[in-house]
């Protein structure tokens, strides 16, 4: 059983009860941190009730890894597009049939900020935009990434998925939910 | 009392979309904004790009741009704060929204406004827009309005566009 502890809402340390706590507009929702080596991080059951979700990640380990919702794995449904630049050139480029989460070269770790607005929203297919990349001393790349997933489907499930190289033990997923004014 | 991150107000877009929308009387109790917007125009089978304006100033604003389109990068300037190339209405795409979120430091410094603007647009397709933006707006006074409007009048922002504003207080 899982409980509440008073919270000080505060600067001037007024206790107050846990219904009257608001915690602002960017709640954590879970986090993910292997233990060893894995080639897999799932987030389940991502409740329907924030106007957005916001994946930040710490990737250890060399390797491309994809992004995949609600368990889908129908390849067509997904898209990307990425802007990159590796330090004295620049580059676009797209795929088909995958949605890209993170392109590391190096072991000491990409950093990834994924933002997916309106997750949830019926009436749209599901863009994710990406803030990410990586320095090797000497060697680095740097990207804005989108991918897209065609479908109208509310997001309940995100799974990252190494398709290259693993997600060693350093690595780190957190998803946080974004509410919308009036929530 | 304002937390770290706090949710300020949104806007969707209803049935018959909108040319510009806009919100008014910013707290100024914040230190940044936030503003993240899920949107495309009605424009067919081209990108369309958002003008914001702070405080409704038509003038005032300057952006550099650096884009990917699917298969080469390129950088621009514009006399205007701009999202560019967000989304347009993709004949096979009707269901695709561009991703934007605009970052406003500090506004309600009596400097100039810096903007950082990054951007997504998608496709099934080669053809897709992203855009890393650095905007200025060349104004002391401090932002109390943003209003956004649709690149080119002919063609509104859709129906189930959205805009949320959020602001960040930092600890002083």
């Amino acid at each position: 059983m899982s409980s509440i502890s008073l919270k000080y809402k505060s600067k001037s340390g007024n206790l107050t009860a846990p219904g009257d706590v608001d915690l602002g507009a960017m709640i954590p929702l879970a986090t993910v941190t292997p233990y060893t080596t894995t080639t897999t991080v799932e987030f389940n059951s991502v409740p329907g009730n924030y106007s957005h979700l916001q994946l930040r990640a710490l990737v250890m380990g060399s390797g491309y890894s994809t992004l995949r919702f609600n368990a889908d794995t129908t390849t067509s449904n997904y898209r990307s597009h990425y802007l990159g630049g590796q330090g004295s050139v620049t580059f676009a480029g797209s795929d088909a049939n995958a949605a890209y989460f993170a392109n590391s070269g190096s072991a000491n770790g990409m950093a990834v900020i994924l933002d997916l607005l309106d997750y949830s929203d019926t009436n749209k297919y599901k863009t994710q935009r990406y803030a990410q990349g990586w320095d090797n001393n000497g060697s680095g790349e740097v990207y804005l990434t989108s991918s897209l997933w065609m479908s109208t489907a509310a997001i309940t499930s995100l799974k990252i998925t190494a398709v290259t190289g693993t997600f060693a033990s350093g690595s780190h997923f957190a998803l946080y939910g974004i509410k919308r004014a009036g929530a | 009392m304002a937390y770290t991150y706090s949710k300020i107000a949104t806007y969707t877009v209803g049935s018959g979309g909108i040319l510009s929308m806009a919100f008014l009387s910013i707290p100024q109790t914040y230190t940044d904004l936030v503003l993240k917007i899920s949107a495309k125009s009605d424009r067919p089978n081209e990108y369309q790009s958002l003008v914001i304006r702070p405080n409704n100033d038509t003038a005032n604003g300057t952006t550099r741009t650096l884009e990917g389109n699917g298969s080469a990068a390129s950088s621009d300037t514009t006399a205007s704060i701009l999202i560019q190339n967000l989304q347009g209405n993709v004949a096979t795409q009707a269901n695709v929204f561009g991703s934007a979120d605009v970052y406003i430091p500090n506004y309600t410094s009596a400097n100039y406004k810096s903007f950082s603007i990054d951007k997504v647009g998608e496709n099934n397709a080669t053809t897709a827009y992203a855009d890393l933006t650095a905007s200025l707006w060349s104004s002391t006074a401090a932002i109390t309005s943003l209003t956004i409007i649709t690149g080119n009048l002919s063609y509104p922002i859709m129906q189930y566009s959205s805009f949320h504003l959020y602001g960040i207080k930092a600890e002083v």
